[in-house]
């Protein structure tokens, strides 16, 4: 797999070395990529970024820097004003939301089955791979269910359970664990990242929380204010697996120090 | 230990179906006995005006094989005007809900065929279909199509803006996003539409057969009604108007029944 090589405009973080090679996950190459909305708004600005296949990757920023347009250009559902998003055309990717956006009308089972059934796998096929995925996030058991009888937590696992069963090669997160409450959110992160090194897509998150972001990712992406820029991109060192006692540690410290840092830094640029 | 503690529960849970069921009980024989009383006192030798329940009772002993061919045809009438209502208007809010050029041409349209008075235009739909069933099928049509197209149409336009975005991202085609999300989703207020128009139908249906009048004896309730109105059987009256209200609450059940059936699963209103 060619990695797509840095581009000098940006931070020159470089997609870590030592990341083991995975098939199948893709690389994407943001090139230049700035949004303006029919409105005026300019919601981002140039972004130049390069994230290698396998990597994890998180973007923060504040409210409104245009973090979730720039998820949802990756995803295809957003045409970027100028510039590209490259990336494989076949890739399978998902999509999960702040909102567990589930059909409240089917069973959990049948709810981990609509993505594959969109895209067309085959009935048999779908119904082992959604028991398996189901089984992958601990809702084994609850295939027929409703989502209304689900608490906040077990929701948003459907709702990567129904990601994860697609097997995607891409994972578009965006805030996924905004709405649960703190001990289920540090719960689902610890799985999350497990899935990660599991499955081995290549995992794109934007969320508010600075915590998260290290604990989870290769690489965090500082973003400003609008017009979205990137103001810093820093490495996570930190090895997989991660326990959930490196939170404790003075060096996670260290490092979501200087995501708030840089976090803060936005209005001097 | 574990009995002295079930038994009064069980005792409480009869006791508060009681309290549910004896009021509405106890308001029906306070009518009942008021009806009575006025009409041996007030309205005693003037049964023409007020019959009492007995002589009601009477009537529909006597009449029962009239009253019963009666409630039965205008059951058929309004059961075709109320499925035809339900497919033409799922349909028009289906096409609506396509686009919003559309629905804004025509919803104001829509809008209008429910502020047009049914009972004005009852006598054109009979000069246009003729004094026969037919025309009391499109009057009982017409007055229960708005609430099932206005209430589909808002059904069908408040999708999650998130899974509408969900299913884009996996290129769902218009008609798969339809079937699999949109209709699903406008179910809830589908049936609050159903359930409105399942009265209409029945109100629809005697319009219509007053329209059509006595031109056959072997009509619906409402040619029956006015039947009994021509000949002062006021008793027959009360008959025939406590099947046309008993035939609307059955049409109205039924279709709450249907609901809940389909939304009981997933869906608040449908919650016990």
């Amino acid at each position: 797999m060619r990695k797509p090589p840095p581009l000098a405009a940006v931070d020159p973080a470089a997609p870590p070395p030592n990341l083991a090679k995975r098939p199948g996950a893709v690389p994407i190459a943001l090139q230049g990529l700035s949004k303006q909305f029919g409105t005026g708004v300019q919601a981002l600005d140039t972004i130049n970024f390069d994230i290698a296949g396998g990597e994890f990757i998180s973007i923060v920023g504040p409210s409104g820097c245009g973090k979730s347009t720039l998820l949802r250009i990756v995803a295809g559902l957003v045409e970027p004003t100028t510039g590209a998003c490259e990336r494989a055309r076949n890739a399978t990717a998902a999509f999960v939301f702040q909102d567990a956006a589930l059909l409240p009308w089917r069973t959990v089972s049948r709810n981990a089955e609509l993505l594959m059934e969109l895209e067309g796998v085959p009935a048999p096929e779908r119904g082992s791979r959604a028991a398996e995925a189901l089984k992958l996030v601990g809702l084994a058991g609850f295939e027929r269910s409703y989502p209304h009888q689900l608490s906040g937590g077990m929701r948003m696992r459907l709702s990567l359970a129904r990601a994860l069963a697609l097997r995607p090669d891409l994972m578009l997160l965006d805030e996924p664990l905004a709405a649960v409450d703190e001990l289920t959110r540090d719960v689902l992160q610890e799985e999350l990242s497990q899935l990660w090194q599991m499955a081995g897509f290549t995992a794109l998150l934007v969320t508010h929380n600075v915590h998260e972001a290290v604990y989870l990712s290769n690489r965090v992406v500082v973003m400003s204010a609008r017009p979205g820029r990137i103001l810093k991109v820093i490495q996570v060192p930190f090895p997989f697996p991660r326990s959930p006692e490196l939170r404790s540690t003075a060096a996670f410290a260290k490092l979501t120090g200087d995501v708030s840092a840089a976090l803060r830094q936005r209005d001097h640029i | 230990m574990a009995q002295t503690i079930s038994l009064p529960q069980a005792g409480a849970r009869a006791k508060s179906a009681l309290s549910t069921a004896l009021p509405p009980i106890l308001v029906a024989l306070l009518a009942l006995s008021f009806w009575y009383l006025l009409s041996i006192t007030v309205y005693a030798g003037k049964g023409y005006l007020l019959p009492g329940p007995r002589e009601v009772a009477d009537a529909f002993v006597e009449n029962g094989a009239t009253i019963m061919a009666a409630t039965l045809t205008t059951l058929k009438e309004a059961m075709l005007g109320y499925l035809t209502a339900i497919g033409l208007g799922v349909l028009i809010a289906a096409i609506l809900s396509q686009s919003r050029v559309l629905e804004r041409s025509f919803y104001p349209y829509a809008v209008l065929l429910q502020t047009v008075p049914v009972v004005a235009i009852a006598p054109l739909i009979v000069l246009w279909f003729g004094y026969n069933d037919l025309s009391v099928i499109v009057i009982s049509l017409i007055i229960s199509l708005f609430p099932i197209i206005n209430n589909t149409l808002l059904g069908l336009r408040s999708t999650s803006r998130t899974l509408v975005e969900l299913f884009a991202m996996h290129h769902t085609s218009r008609i798969i996003s339809f079937w699999k999300l949109r209709l699903p989703g406008a179910l809830p207020s589908m049936m609050a539409g159903l359930k409105i128009s399942a009265g209409l139908s029945v109100i629809g249906a005697i319009v219509g057969e007053f329209i059509i009048g006595s031109g056959n004896s072997q009509g619906g309730l409402g040619v029956q009604i006015i039947f009994a109105q021509g000949r002062m059987y006021t008793a027959l009256l009360f008959a025939e108007v406590i099947c046309a209200t008993l035939l609307g609450f059955v049409f109205f059940s039924v279709v709450s029944l249907l609901g809940h059936f389909l939304l009981r699963h997933w869906h608040e209103s449908a919650a016990d």
